[in-house]
C-alpha cells in the first residue's frame, strides 16, 4: 500500500460556485474528484463506479431535503463511504445529518485551511475505518476455516486411538488416521457411508446406535466397563458417546477405539501376578483349613465342647476367606482376561457332574438333598471352560449356602433350541423383591438376620452374570421369600 | 499298611495331613522340598506320592519329571497338589500341560479332608 495514496471524493452540490471551489482544492492536493449537481446524478455515479467513491461531500442545501435522503440511502446500502456534509452555518440540520451517520460538517464560507483541516480528518477517519474492516474480515476468515481447523485435524491424527464420528443415521462424517489404518477406511469409501458398510462388525454398529439413541441423561454410555470388540485381526477396547449440539440434541455419535491386541505381555504379567496371589494367599489358608479340620475331627486329641464350637467357627471363617480369594481371582480373570480367554468345545455334562461331585460333600454336611438331572443328547457348546465352571460352582454353592437344613437343591441341564438351559432351584430363604434387581452388582449382599452369618464376597453372582454375558447368554431369577429361588441360565451354542 | 509320601514345604499342612491319613491306617512319610522328596521316594519306596507343585529349590513338576522318567519309579502314582485353580492352571501353566497327563491325579488346594482321603483311596485301590 502506498504511504499516502489518493482518495476518491464525490461532491454533491447544486451551487456551481461552491462545487468548483471544492473541486479545485481537492485536485490541488492530488486526490481524485467527481461531481454531481443532484441526488439522482450522485446515486448514478455511485452505482456505475462501485468502490470508486471513498468520501462523499454532500450539500445539505440540495433541493427538497435531498442531502438527508442521500445520507440515509448511503447508510443503508454503502456504509463503507464516509460522509461529510456542507451547509451554510452547520446548525440543526448538520446535527441531524450526523445522527443519520455523517462524520462532520463544513461551513460553506470556508477558507482553504479550514476546508483541509476538516477534510484531512475525514480522510484519516476513512483510512482507520477501512483498516478496521480489513482486520475484522481477516479475523473472521481465520475463524471460519484456515489454520484453526487444520490444527484440530492434526490433533485428531496424533491420537493413539482410532476415532470415528457419525451423524444420526450412522453415516461416517469424520475419522482420523489411526481409524483409517484400523478399519482400512479411505475418504472415498467411508465418508457419507453408513458405518456398517465401512466396518465389518455388527456389534460396533449396535454401539453407535445405542449412543445415538441414548437420551440426554447424564449417565455415560457403558459406564466403567468398556466392551472389547474383535474387528478383523484387531482387538479393540471401545468407548462411544453421543455427539450433541449446543441445544443438547443428539446429532451423531463419536467412537474411540483403543487397540489392545498388543497387550499380551501385560496379560502375562497379570497372569503371573494372579498366580502369585493365588499361591501366597490360598496356600496358607488351605493349610490352616486342613489343620483346623484335623484338630476338629479329634485326630490331635479329645476336644472339649467349647473347643469344638470355637474351632468350628474358625473353620467356617477360613472357608469364607478362601471363597473370597477365589472370587477375587475369578473376577479379575474375567475383567482382565477377556483377550486371553480360551474358547473351546465344552462337554457341559462332564463339567456339571464334576461340579456336583465337588459340592455333594458340603450339601451332605448341611443335610441337604442335592439332585441333578441332565438331559440326553445335549449339544456341545463352545465357550470358556473356566467361566462355565464358575457359573455352575457359584449358582450351586449359593443354593446350598442359602437353604436351610433338610431343604432341596435341584440342578437340571436341558436342551433349549440349539443351546442349553441350566436351572438351579432351591427351597431356601429366597430373595426379597427390593433386592432382586441388585443381586448381580459387584459386592452387593443382602443384609438380613438370616444372611448375616453366611460368608460371601458379593462377587459370585456378578462373576456369573459376566460369564453369561460374555457368552451371549441370558440369566434370570425367580424368587419368593421363604419359599426358594430359581436361577435360569440360557446359553447359545456360541 | 500302604505307605504314602507327602512332599510339601508347608510343614503344618504336612503334619495335619499326616494325622488325617494315619487315622485312616496309612503309613505317612514327609518331605519338605523337591530334593528331599526324591531322596525319600528312592529310600522309602512309597505306594503313592502326593506332590505340592510350588516348592523352593526343585518344584513339583520337576520332581514328577524325574520320577516318571525312572523305569523303576514310574509305576508309583503321583498326585499333584496346588493352590492354583484349574482354570488358572491352563492359562499360566500351559507349558506344563504335558506333565499334567503324566501325573496320575491333580488335587486343588484347599481340599476337604474327606475328599483327599477319597482320592487317595481311589488311586491306591486302582493300583492293586
Amino acid at each position: 500500500m502506498l504511504i499516502n495514496p489518493s482518495i476518491n471524493i464525490l461532491i454533491a452540490e447544486n451551487n456551481i460556485t461552491i462545487l468548483q471551489k471544492c473541486r479545485e482544492l481537492i485536485l490541488d492536493e492530488g486526490h481524485n474528484v467527481r461531481t454531481a449537481e443532484s441526488v439522482e446524478e450522485a446515486l448514478d455515479i455511485i452505482q456505475k463506479h462501485p468502490g470508486d467513491v471513498d468520501i462523499m461531500l454532500i450539500s445539505l442545501e440540495l433541493p427538497g431535503w435531498g442531502g438527508m435522503t442521500l445520507i440515509e440511502t448511503l447508510q443503508k446500502a454503502r456504509r463503507e463511504i464516509l460522509i461529510m456534509t456542507m451547509s451554510a452555518n452547520c446548525g440543526e440540520e448538520a446535527i441531524e445529518a450526523m445522527h443519520a451517520g455523517a462524520y462532520d460538517c463544513i461551513r460553506k464560507s470556508f477558507t482553504a485551511d479550514r476546508f483541509w483541516t476538516k477534510i484531512n480528518r475525514a480522510i484519516e477517519a476513512f483510512r482507520l475505518r477501512r483498516q478496521l474492516d480489513i482486520l475484522t474480515r481477516q479475523r473472521q476468515a481465520v475463524l471460519k476455516k484456515g489454520p484453526h481447523r487444520e490444527n484440530l485435524l492434526a490433533i485428531l491424527d496424533s491420537l493413539n486411538e482410532g476415532l470415528v464420528v457419525t451423524d444420526r443415521k450412522t453415516n461416517v462424517v469424520l475419522f482420523n488416521t489411526k481409524a483409517s489404518t484400523m478399519f482400512g477406511l479411505t475418504e472415498e469409501k467411508a465418508l457419507g457411508r453408513p458405518v456398517s458398510q465401512c466396518v465389518e462388525s455388527d456389534e460396533l454398529l449396535s454401539f453407535f446406535l445405542r449412543a445415538i439413541e441414548s437420551d440426554d441423561s447424564l449417565t455415560p454410555l457403558m459406564a466403567g466397563e468398556e466392551p472389547v470388540v474383535k474387528v478383523g485381526e484387531n482387538v479393540l477396547r471401545v468407548h462411544l458417546d453421543p455427539v450433541k449440539n449446543e441445544a443438547g440434541t443428539v446429532i451423531g455419535a463419536v467412537g474411540l477405539f483403543h487397540d489392545v491386541s498388543g497387550v499380551s505381555a501385560m496379560d502375562k504379567l497379570r497372569s503371573d501376578f494372579l498366580s502369585m496371589v493365588s499361591h501366597e494367599l490360598k496356600a496358607p489358608l488351605s493349610s490352616l483349613l486342613m489343620q483346623i479340620s484335623v484338630v476338629l475331627d479329634g485326630l490331635a486329641g479329645e476336644l472339649a465342647p467349647k473347643q469344638t464350637e470355637l474351632l468350628g467357627k474358625a473353620k467356617e471363617k477360613t472357608k469364607g476367606m478362601i471363597t473370597l480369594v477365589n472370587d477375587i481371582l475369578d473376577y479379575r480373570r474375567l475383567q482382565e482376561g477377556k483377550s486371553v480367554q480360551k474358547i473351546e468345545s465344552l462337554d457341559l455334562e462332564e463339567i456339571l457332574e464334576r461340579t456336583i461331585e465337588l459340592m455333594r460333600l458340603s450339601a451332605e454336611e448341611k443335610g441337604l438333598n442335592l439332585t441333578c438331572k441332565i438331559a440326553e443328547g445335549l449339544p456341545v457348546l463352545s465357550g470358556d471352560r473356566g467361566g462355565v465352571e464358575a457359573i455352575f460352582v457359584n449358582l450351586i454353592s449359593n443354593a446350598i449356602k442359602y437353604t436351610h437344613k433338610g431343604g432341596n437343591v435341584s440342578v437340571s441341564l436341558n436342551k433349549e433350541g440349539k443351546g442349553i438351559r441350566l436351572m438351579v432351584e432351591d427351597s431356601g430363604i429366597g430373595i426379597p423383591g427390593e433386592d432382586i434387581d441388585r443381586i448381580f452388582e459387584k459386592f452387593y449382599r443382602i443384609k438380613t438376620e438370616q444372611t448375616r452369618s453366611i460368608a460371601g464376597s458379593g462377587l459370585g453372582l456378578s462373576i456369573v452374570k459376566g460369564v453369561v454375558d460374555a457368552h451371549g447368554g441370558v440369566i434370570h431369577v425367580e424368587s419368593e421369600v421363604g419359599k426358594g429361588t430359581t436361577f435360569i441360565v440360557s446359553l447359545p451354542p456360541g | 499298611m500302604k505307605k504314602i509320601l507327602l512332599v510339601d514345604d508347608d510343614v503344618e499342612f504336612c503334619e495335619a495331613t499326616k494325622l488325617l491319613l494315619e487315622s485312616r491306617a496309612y503309613d505317612v512319610v514327609l518331605a519338605h522340598d523337591g530334593k528331599e522328596g526324591l531322596e525319600k521316594v528312592r529310600a522309602e519306596k512309597p505306594d503313592l506320592v502326593i506332590l505340592d507343585v510350588m516348592m523352593p529349590e526343585m518344584n513339583g513338576y520337576d520332581v514328577c519329571v524325574v520320577l516318571k522318567a525312572d523305569p523303576e519309579l514310574k509305576k508309583i502314582p503321583v498326585v499333584l497338589l496346588t493352590a492354583v485353580d484349574q482354570a488358572m492352571f491352563r492359562t499360566t501353566h500351559t507349558q506344563h500341560m504335558g506333565l499334567m497327563t503324566e501325573a496320575d491325579d491333580y488335587i486343588a488346594k484347599p481340599v476337604e479332608p474327606e475328599e483327599l482321603v477319597k482320592r487317595v483311596e481311589a488311586l491306591l485301590s486302582g493300583k492293586d
